[in-house]
């Protein structure tokens, strides 16, 4: 019971290594930071995408739908482990593409981001697809009416609805999203894991792990807090009848 | 609203009692037939000993579950063997393989594993059973031609290794990239992502002959001998496995393993190679 406590409760281990890890944990902010402002935007694409209507847009329908069914389908370590291993040997594509090192961070982070993005673009045009489904058709035709295209009534009054929908769903993707960034310690990108388990190959102490997962507490906890009063907030929207408030 | 919570929840029951099946008809053969469905690997028969390994490391341990193979899954089947016990491997991570092994999640460890000093404060160690280099390996026509080469470049190890604290050591200005296996290590190189790998000597020969693309630039002799290892304290196992290695050394099933794996004869040291254990 002891040595448990020595192997992963160890505190003056994680006094030690506590800077250590939380700067790797950063990295993991970072990813964070930078695959949500992607895959939000490409979410939203994909979502309006795959709202077009008409006989015309066929296809693009189609492939935006298989597109969110097989990321949403594949494992992300997978896409992880292929986009790092793949992409590289493609040589057609200029070398300062194919293995990055924009902003000086290594290639190993910009593989990380691409592979979470694609993944998370899926799932978060999935989370916009039901709020502007929820959005009651009514308004799009009454918007169609008034003469507006089908992208204006979208912009002005299809999307600006569905938003106040997402919030608790899509933070939910955020929180996910958020420990999803652990996975690019596969491809050696030194973010806390990783650098947890150097750590631990080093002295044969899992605490600095039990801190990582400590760091991820202390920031998810809050979110998952918001993600419960959305939720109260929009159930209190719905039982009032199905009119949505415009923020 | 409420119908679609209704098929959301049946969905999501479908799943799991899908999942419970599938699970049950793979598992559920030696809980219903209690001790007639145990899987063991091939060996002398009586009591198995449990062996974890961090698999795959070609050539030393390779394979799939229930068929692994290399050099230290024979060696250590051999030894087995002369014990009167049945050698069953548990694949496991590397940098955890000692603390597992501490914490009594199995018996021993052949994990192609160098004798270190740092290790020794955790686990016992046997007679070294290999005599090992580190080697670096480059992708064909590199302009790296040793160790030095590399400094300043993107390196590649595999998380845990001796590679790894040669790496630190010597190349102070290099960018060193832990995998966690080393085969990703490799397809690191291959793919032109890092510039070279600090690896064990037959795991760079290996990756030479089958993958190709790839060269030795230079082997570094580190002074490392491979150990089998057993937690602390256990001395009667340790000295089974010492009396049944030089067992294995003296008959010649030694030299018969190392050359299948190796292509080359085993040095001569090897034979007379002792460890204390500390």
């Amino acid at each position: 019971m002891s040595e448990f406590f020595h192997q992963y409760f160890d505190f003056n281990y994680m006094g030690e290594h506590f800077w250590e890890v939380l700067e790797a944990f950063l990295q993991n902010l970072l990813i964070f930071a930078v695959v949500a402002v992607l895959a939000l935007t490409w979410g939203l694409i994909l979502a309006l995408l795959r709202q077009l209507p008409g006989k015309k847009f066929m296809p693009v329908r189609f492939f935006t739908i298989a597109y969110i069914d097989l990321f949403r389908a594949i494992p992300i370590l997978i896409v992880i482990l292929l986009i790092s291993g793949g992409i590289p040997f493609l040589e057609f594509i200029p070398k300062e593409i194919r293995i990055p090192h924009w902003f000086g961070k290594p290639d190993p982070f910009w593989y990380g981001t691409a592979a979470l993005m694609l993944v998370y673009g899926a799932f978060t045009a999935e989370v916009y697809r039901a709020g502007i489904e929820a959005v009651p058709g009514g308004q799009m035709e009454a918007a169609r009416s008034l003469g507006m295209s089908h992208w204006q009534a979208m912009r002005h009054v299809v999307v600006p609805q569905a938003v106040t929908l997402i919030p608790a769903p899509m933070l939910n993707e955020m929180i996910s999203l958020l420990k999803d960034s652990t996975l690019v310690s596969v491809i050696a990108f030194a973010e806390s894991v990783l650098i947890s388990r150097e750590l631990l190959a080093e002295s044969f102490n899992s605490s600095a792990l039990l801190l990582t997962g400590f760091f991820f507490i202390v920031i998810i906890l809050p979110l998952a807090r918001i993600v419960d009063k959305l939720i109260a907030r929009n159930q209190g929207k719905i039982t009032r009848g199905s009119h949505i408030e415009v923020a | 609203m409420r119908k679609t919570r209704l098929t959301a929840f049946f969905a999501v029951l479908l799943l799991a009692v899908v999942s419970v099946v599938v699970i049950g008809c793979g598992g559920g053969s030696d809980s219903t037939t209690g001790g007639g469905g145990s899987e063991t690997s091939a060996g002398g028969g009586g009591e198995p000993l449990t062996v974890g390994s961090d698999i795959p490391y070609p050539p030393f341990e390779q394979g799939k579950p229930g068929s692994y193979t290399g050099f230290d899954v024979e060696l250590m089947e051999a030894i087995a063997e002369k014990i009167g016990r049945t050698a069953e491997f548990q694949d496991t991570s590397f940098e955890t393989i000692f603390r597992d092994l501490a914490q009594g999640k199995f018996e021993a460890v052949i994990s192609a594993a160098t004798i270190t000093q740092e290790r020794e404060q955790a686990v016992d160690f046997s007679n070294p059973y290999y005599l090992s280099e580190q080697a670096v390996l480059v992708k064909e026509g590199s302009d790296v031609k040793s160790l030095e080469d590399l400094e300043g470049k993107t390196v590649a190890v595999q998380q845990g290794t001796t590679g790894q604290e040669l790496a630190k050591e010597e190349l102070g200005g290099s960018e060193i990239r832990p995998y966690p296996e080393g085969p990703d290590a490799i397809n690191a190189l291959k793919a032109g992502t890092v510039e070279g790998v600090i690896i064990d000597a037959p795991v760079a020969q290996n990756a030479v002959e089958k993958s190709g693309g790839v060269e030795i630039a230079e082997k570094v002799s580190t002074n490392e001998d491979y150990g089998i290892a057993v937690a602390q304290g256990e001395t009667e196992l340790l000295k089974e496995i010492n009396d049944a290695l030089q067992e294995v050394k003296d008959d010649g099933t030694y030299t018969k393993i190392y050359k299948k794996w190796f292509h080359a004869e085993p040095p001569k040291e090897i034979f007379t190679a002792n460890h204390e254990p500390e």
